[in-house]
């Protein structure tokens, strides 16, 4: 028979969350900026930063990361064209434009960018078709269409694309299984489904969405390790636990996991010495899985990490100030947790 | 990042990894510079091709210089003859060809090569999907190269049954293959559609059509259970093909329909179901009485969410209230331009028009005498299989799946026992398990209920972890929710616009909301519940007939003032029972 693809979690491995750790990790990871590794991943650099502002604000420690730098440095990236690029030098894309405002909401500085431009930037990517392509080199993808409603709602300007054709394309990458790839016709992946499940949520179309199977398939991503894949027969990995955890949370289904082992799963994936979470337990650390493991252990209930958005993957306070609530499950828990 | 294996080693090890890293960082940043500095000069020429090469092959995520040899190869396209266009491109295809051997799941190197594809004067698709099948023969679940292969089989018009017997080579040589069966699922309704007499006919004929709710005609669905049976025979522990299986035994999605409308003299409403959420405003819905079209505002049940099966309306007062008159109703839903009429008789005081669940084939579709006997079949040989894996999951719930297609009420004792081993062998998953059988539960009793044509619904001893469909419960005036597991009465509870008992003792509901303005609830039973804090209790309040309350058994009547607490809360409940 098949045999399942998963992890052991040694004994020894982590199970109490090293809050501090992780904070002097990301803290620190910024100041290695002639490391062959950090500047390899330059081209990434805008959603770097947000993954590690995020990460420092749900654990309450936003004040340690260098504020004046990073909104000078967004101001810098900011084409004529209205689109954010990863870094000085690179080109204007949808993912560093949404990693840029995500950012600056964090700082409550959105006036520091041009918004009007921003916004005639994602509409200029909308296709014919509904679809968004992520820069004007034309590759589509739902990620970009998630990236583009985001941007939009976080800016308070949904209105400026067709949303109805918008929502026409994302529903038409839906799968057998309930779940959504890439473009029609691509076969579902727990990233691509946070990303439609996180789409449907903000253009309020959730119900489009059939909850039932689709929250089976994410529940059976579920290891006996703990740890969720993101797709059949692939291994666990803390990003993939937050993508089908927060979509779980999206469609009102995240109590068809068993959040302790989860729990388990997570923790074991830090990294005692050095701070930060990895993919896997014993693997290297990165402040991208570092974001989805405190991320993750948040949406499970732990109290001492801020609430996070499962939509935005932002600390809700942030979006309250904001004003924005996604629309959510009504069967979800979120009723019970604000009726306490 | 990631699969990085973290290596314990020596300090002189990692000095020397750190003086190679030093290295490699110059010559990197070295010719990063010399790239950005000759785009700013807008440099177009070969030399900035070698240069960005440079840097992809060992980072092909650096989007921008794939960017940068777009702007190049475009250019170079003006100046050069096509013999030599074609030439460039290919060693285009060659070098990005060396980068997807490094790197298979580059987003970047992908996307590059279908634009060089799309620039390319003479295109060679042959090559392309060969490019493909080696690809796949490495890695089988790479959807990149998936991705890249439907979009060369659209260029290049493979035929669709072409494709099919592509997926079931990759299904024979190995069943576990979670893509082929996904890739099948899109494949089959093309090839086989449903055929549009069925769709006609059978109210589930898929509305919007989304590619998800395309079906496949009965003849092919029938053959395509012997393939995905010999595939579970094979390996019973193989999840795709039992996913594979369960959208096999699905159906299409409702069409968009009025289902139910319900009128009441007292607090003249209009209350009107639909078959699917829907967002009712003024102009898509339509209220028509005695001829005269009505300026009505609807709000949704429960209040305040975009897309609700239910809808309400108050007519002005006096419109309807003297039951000495007759009156005709009609709905109008122009979005799918249907209407439903309602007529409400002199000395009632009440009146309805529904399709019931049967009606409406809600819960299971009429079968065919062949698909009843192929379904009768595979449930044998799933039988069989349980017996040589008592374990087994997929087997477990496919056989409960099988068991609701074909009589719902006739094997509810083995569909109970199923999903009791159900939640014993998959323990991970018990609560899913658990929602899902008390949804089966539920429609049972709904089909039960249509057979007695009655208001009073009993769901006691049901072992419920949730409640649902309840838009199917509209007319229901007593509910008995009493010895399940709920903890919440959900703010869908306010669908059921005609409640005026709701029994739920022995729960361990900890929350209300959806009791909010239930206007004809006269008493509520809650003993044995979980309600810890007085401001849970609000939603009581706003029920304007609420006189018998018990509440005895929670933790809420331990506080201090209790009574007095409640008396000011709950002012009209006379019968309070603490
Ligand atoms: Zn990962």
């Amino acid at each position: 028979g098949t045999q399942v693809k998963d992890v052991v979690i040694k004994p020894d491995a982590p199970n109490t969350l090293l809050l501090d750790k992780h904070a002097d990790y990301i803290a620190a990871y910024g100041s290695k900026k002639d490391d062959y590794e950090y500047t390899l991943s330059e081209y990434l650099r805008m959603s770097g930063i947000y993954w590690g502002l995020t990460v420092m604000d749900l654990m309450d420690q936003l004040h340690r990361m260098n504020r004046d730098e990073i909104l000078e440095f967004i101001r810098s990236c900011q084409h004529e064209c209205g689109g954010i690029s990863a870094s000085v030098g690179h080109d204007p894309h949808l993912l560093y434009t949404l990693s840029a405002v995500q950012i600056l909401s964090l700082y409550d500085n959105l006036g520091s960018i041009n918004v009007d431009k921003v916004v005639e930037y994602v509409k200029g990517l909308q296709q014919d078709d509904g679809s968004f392509a992520g820069d004007k080199w034309g590759e589509i993808d739902t990620r970009f269409s998630f990236c583009a409603v985001a941007t939009l709602a976080l800016l308070g300007r949904l209105e400026s694309v067709n949303l109805e054709k918008a929502v026409e394309f994302v529903l038409s990458c839906m799968n057998f299984d309930g779940g959504f790839g890439c473009r029609p016709g691509s076969e579902s992946h727990a990233g691509q489904i946070y990303c439609c499940t996180g789409f449907l949520s903000v253009t309020g179309q959730l119900h489009r969405v059939n909850a039932d199977l689709l929250g089976w398939w994410l529940c059976e991503r579920q290891l006996p390790s703990g740890g969720l894949n993101g797709r059949p027969e692939k291994l666990p990995d803390v990003c993939y636990s937050w993508w089908v955890l927060a979509s779980l949370k999206i469609i009102g289904r995240i109590h068809w996991i068993d959040k302790a082992k989860l729990r388990t799963f997570i923790l074991a994936c830090q990294d005692e010495e050095t701070g930060g979470f990895a993919d896997r337990p014993g693997d290297m650390v990165d402040p991208f899985h570092t974001l989805f493991g405190v991320a993750g252990l948040s949406l499970l209930g732990d109290e001492q990490i801020k609430p996070v958005n499962p939509v935005f993957c932002m600390p809700e306070d942030v979006l309250q100030r904001i004003g924005l609530h996604p629309e959510g499950f009504l069967t979800s828990e979120n009723m019970l947790e604000m009726s306490r | 990042m990631h699969g990085r294996v973290k290596l314990k080693s020596t300090a002189q090890q990692e000095e020397e990894r750190r003086k190679e890293r030093e290295k490699k960082l110059k010559v990197y940043l070295a010719t990063r510079e010399a790239c950005f500095a000759k785009r700013k000069q807008g440099a177009l020429d070969e030399d900035a091709l070698q240069l960005t090469q440079q840097l992809l092959s060992s980072n092909p995520d650096f989007a921008t210089l794939w960017n940068y040899r777009r702007e190049i190869l475009l250019h170079q396209e003006t100046v050069r003859e096509e013999d030599e266009v074609q030439k460039l491109y290919e060693a285009e295809l060659a070098f990005l060809e060396s980068c997807l051997k490094v790197n298979p799941k580059s987003y970047g190197s992908w996307h590059h090569r279908g634009w060089v594809c799309s620039r390319l004067p003479r295109p060679d698709w042959v090559r392309e999907l060969g490019l493909c099948d080696r690809c796949l023969l490495l890695d089988d679940r790479n959807f990149h190269c998936w991705d890249y292969r439907r979009m060369v089989v659209k260029a290049s018009a493979v035929p669709v049954d072409q494709e099919l017997q592509f997926t079931d080579r990759l299904i024979g040589s190995n069943f576990s293959n979670y893509s082929s069966w996904h890739y099948r699922s899109t494949l089959l309704p093309l090839l086989h559609p449903q055929s549009p007499e069925v769709a006609t006919l059978c109210p589930h004929r898929p509305s919007n059509s989304p590619t998800h709710s395309h079906r496949v005609c009965e003849e092919q669905l029938l053959k395509e259970y012997e393939l995905v049976r010999n595939a579970f025979f094979t390996d019973p522990n193989d999840q795709s093909a039992w996913f594979y299986y369960r959208w096999l035994l699905g159906r299409a999605e409702r069409e968009e329909m009025i289902s139910c409308v319900y009128v009441c003299r007292e607090g003249e409403k209009v209350v009107v179901a639909f078959s699917r959420p829907v967002k009712a405003k003024a102009v898509g819905l339509m209220l028509v009485l005695d001829g005269q079209p009505q300026e009505v505002e609807w709000v949704s049940a429960p209040p305040a969410v975009q897309h609700s099966p239910v809808w309400i309306c108050e007519l002005p007062p006096g419109t309807i209230s003297d039951i000495n008159n007759e009156h005709n109703l009609t709905v109008h839903w122009t979005e799918t331009h249907t209407h439903r009429e309602c007529a409400l008789y002199t000395g009632r005081t009440e009146s309805w028009c529904r399709d019931s669940a049967t009606d409406q084939e809600l819960f299971r579709c009429e079968l065919s005498v062949e698909k009843t006997s192929v379904l009768q079949s595979e449930l044998q040989s799933c039988t069989q299989l349980l017996e040589l894996e008592p374990q087994n999951k997929w087997c477990l719930l496919t056989i409960i799946l099988l068991m609701r297609a074909l009589d719902p009420l006739g094997y509810e004792k083995e569909t109970l026992a199923h999903f009791q081993t159900l939640k014993e062998v998959d323990l991970m998953r018990s609560c899913y398990y658990s929602d899902l059988c008390s949804k089966f539960m539920i429609e049972n009793t709904i089909l039960k209920m249509e057979y007695a044509e009655v208001r009073v619904f009993s769901l006691s001893h049901k072992n419920l972890s949730i409640l649902c469909h309840l838009d199917q419960l509209l007319l229901v005036t007593h509910i008995n929710l009493c010895s399940n597991q709920l903890i919440r009465i959900p703010p869908e509870f306010s669908m059921l616009q005609c409640l005026e008992v709701l029994e739920a003792d022995d729960n361990v509901i900890e929350s209300l909301e959806g009791l909010n303005n239930h206007l004809k609830l006269e008493a509520v039973s809650l003993r044995n519940n979980n309600i810890r804090l007085m401001s849970l209790l609000k939603p009581l309040a706003s029920c304007p007939k609420l006189t018998r309350l018990d509440l005895r058994g929670n933790p809420v009547i331990q506080n201090e003032n209790v009574q007095s607490e409640l008396s000011e809360l709950l002012l009209l409940v006379k019968n309070l029972v603490l």
